[in-house]
């Protein structure tokens, strides 16, 4: 590289000036235009309506105000969503990783017949557009009288996040050297404390990133919230939101700082397990 | 114990890794445990995925009123007959064609270009990666509100840019005309989805060998060239991937368009997921929504076949 450079000449060395910079122009161009929207919501929670409420709109926040934060929670039944979303959430965790552990330790260590067949069934589930589900399971639901319940509803939310929990920890069960079992199966560990105190152990960042994704799986979702919890007093926040605009004195701040409170969790944990997530997404396919 | 793992230890290097991945799974093979392990996965999925869809292709046979009292009777194709005969049900054919088409150009496309520009080192570009996934990461229902927020006729920040335009003297009604509502829901699809897009084909780019790009220009291959003939053969394979992944995702999108626009106006963004949502739960026409949604279930059958056959090619050509 030094040796090329050294034998360029003036005029190519100009050519590669711009064009550095040409590629500088180009990635903050692209990084503003994608970020944008996002910003734009945190302009709009910050600054009090009146400079929102302006056309054309300022593209700096001219003021910053916190008290839409405490007039949101105080007013609205945010915080009552928020709990909701929460045990929601907090149970599709526990159920999809400990159903997780279980698939992905089967379908990465174990050699066993039917084993890529149990791939295909996951994948083709995982491929499924829930709205095809919903409205067999919405009459199965309203049938047992299982509507309105939120353990009911954290149990559907795992059954479309499982596939791609499974994979992304099958990933990660699979980078576990082979020497490494078979050392411990050599030193008389039977399969499942293999499991136990190698496999599990050594794949942590995978076990949480399955934690992620199942959590905001049930944070996040929206369908099956808006359909399956009729009572208002159940409401999680993703459908909440969407109520919220037409509820009586919520201002543009207000509305825009319940969704910015909304989103930083999901935002924070999927960037950090970025990696992973995106192996699940594509059932091992790619690595991200 | 300790002296076959010593015997073991002193034998690594000799032994080849292939001869004992080949003993660790004789030793791990035909018992019950893989079963004991998967039999709960299936039963779940069973319960929650594919007894509805099996209903709900029994359902697409019969009439239902949930509402009334009626028995659950066999009309045979009826459904179907109808299915066939509605002008809608092709029309929203038509819309989830376009609709994924479009997303897959713009999200595929911004995702390469993105990735393209990010596979060059400059100064801060972990920074500027973790913010180009920031859309990705972020849930559906928050975007559809900023984005309705910037759409507003009213006060949307979009107009100041729309006004720019010659001839545009007013704020446009973004939802509310058939092009520019569809225009919108697959900019917003696209918006989301590309950074996922762009972060894998940036993987892909970085497993390109860096020796065959400097073996072209020492040949004095031209920017263009190198592209053609070196960077795209390279993540080909990954492209058709995504692209079969992209369709699946857009098939899927409901959120979205649901909340941007429900499906109209006059069904111009109404693909066939919303259809069916629409004929269930607005006009609780289940029945239809039955034979609809058995149409869903063969075309999202058909692209996954394709994408585990790609994924198996695939899987040959990286072993």
């Amino acid at each position: 590289m030094m040796t090329t450079s050294a034998l360029l000449s003036p005029k190519s060395k100009l050519r590669q000036t711009i064009g550095s910079v040409l590629l500088y122009l180009a990635i903050i161009f692209v990084t503003l235009v994608t970020i944008f929207p996002v910003y734009w919501m945190i302009v709009a929670t910050l600054q009090p309506n009146k400079y929102t409420l302006h056309y054309p709109p300022p593209l700096f926040p001219q003021e910053i105000i916190f008290s839409q934060f405490g007039e949101l929670f105080g007013r609205h039944p945010v915080a009552n969503w928020l709990k909701n979303s929460f045990l929601i959430a907090a149970m599709s965790m526990l159920l999809c990783t400990l159903l997780t552990v279980m698939g992905a330790y089967a379908l990465s260590s174990l050699r066993w017949r039917g084993r890529s067949l149990f791939g295909l069934f996951l994948l083709v589930t995982q491929m499924l557009p829930e709205v095809l589900v919903l409205i067999p399971l919405y009459i199965m639901y309203s049938r047992l009288e299982l509507l309105n319940q939120l353990p009911t509803l954290a149990v559907v939310d795992v059954a479309f996040a499982l596939p791609v929990c499974i994979w992304i920890l099958k990933g990660v069960f699979d980078s576990v050297p082979t020497e490494v079992l078979d050392a411990a199966l050599v030193d008389g560990c039977s399969e499942l404390s293999t499991a136990w105190r190698i496999v599990l152990p050594l794949s942590t960042p995978g076990l949480v990133a399955v934690a992620v994704v199942a959590f905001f799986a049930g944070w996040n979702e929206y369908l099956y919230a808006s359909i399956m919890l009729g009572s208002t007093e159940l409401m999680p926040a993703s459908v909440g939101l969407t109520t919220l605009k037409g509820l009586s004195g919520v201002q543009v701040e207000q509305y825009m700082a319940a969704g910015l409170v909304f989103s930083i969790l999901p935002v924070l944990f999927y960037l950090s397990m970025q990696r992973y997530i995106i192996s699940g997404l594509t059932a091992g396919a790619v690595k991200g | 114990m300790r002296d076959i793992a010593d015997g073991r230890a002193d034998n690594s290097t000799l032994v080849k890794p292939r001869m004992k991945v080949a003993m660790g799974i004789k030793h791990r093979r035909s018992n019950l445990l893989p079963y004991l392990l998967v039999l709960p996965i299936l039963l779940y999925e069973g319960v929650f995925i594919i007894s509805p869809i099996v209903q709900g292709i029994y359902g697409s046979f019969t009439s239902l009123e949930l509402a009334s009292n009626k028995p659950q009777v066999w009309v045979g194709l009826a459904n179907y007959a109808r299915m066939f005969d509605d002008p809608e049900f092709w029309q929203s054919l038509k819309v989830t064609l376009i609709f994924t088409s479009l997303v897959i150009i713009i999200a595929l496309g911004a995702g390469l270009l993105t990735a393209l520009l990010f596979n060059r080192p400059f100064r801060f570009r972990p920074a500027a990666r973790a913010l180009l996934m920031i859309p990705w990461a972020f849930p559906e229902v928050p975007v559809v509100m900023i984005f309705i927020w910037i759409l507003n006729p009213q006060f949307g920040v979009i107009n100041v840019l729309a006004r720019l335009i010659p001839g545009v003297n007013e704020n446009p009604q973004w939802l509310q005309v058939p092009e520019l509502a569809m225009a919108w829901v697959v900019l917003i699809a696209s918006w989301k989805a590309f950074p996922f897009y762009s972060l894998v084909m940036l993987a892909a780019l970085q497993s390109v060998s860096q020796e065959l790009y400097d073996a072209a220009k020492v040949d004095g291959a031209n920017t263009f060239q190198l592209f053609r003939n070196i960077t795209m053969p390279g993540i080909a394979t990954t492209l058709e991937l995504l692209v079969v992944l992209a369709s699946i995702f857009s098939l899927k999108q409901f959120s979205i368009i649901f909340l941007m626009t429900g499906g109209g106006p006059v069904g111009a963004t109404e693909t066939i997921v919303m259809r069916i949502y629409n004929a269930a739960f607005r006009f609780y026409d289940y029945s239809y929504a039955a034979a609809m949604g058995v149409a869903g279930f063969l075309i999202s059958l058909i692209i996954a076949i394709v994408f585990i056959i790609l994924q198996a090619r695939r899987a040959k050509e990286y072993a």
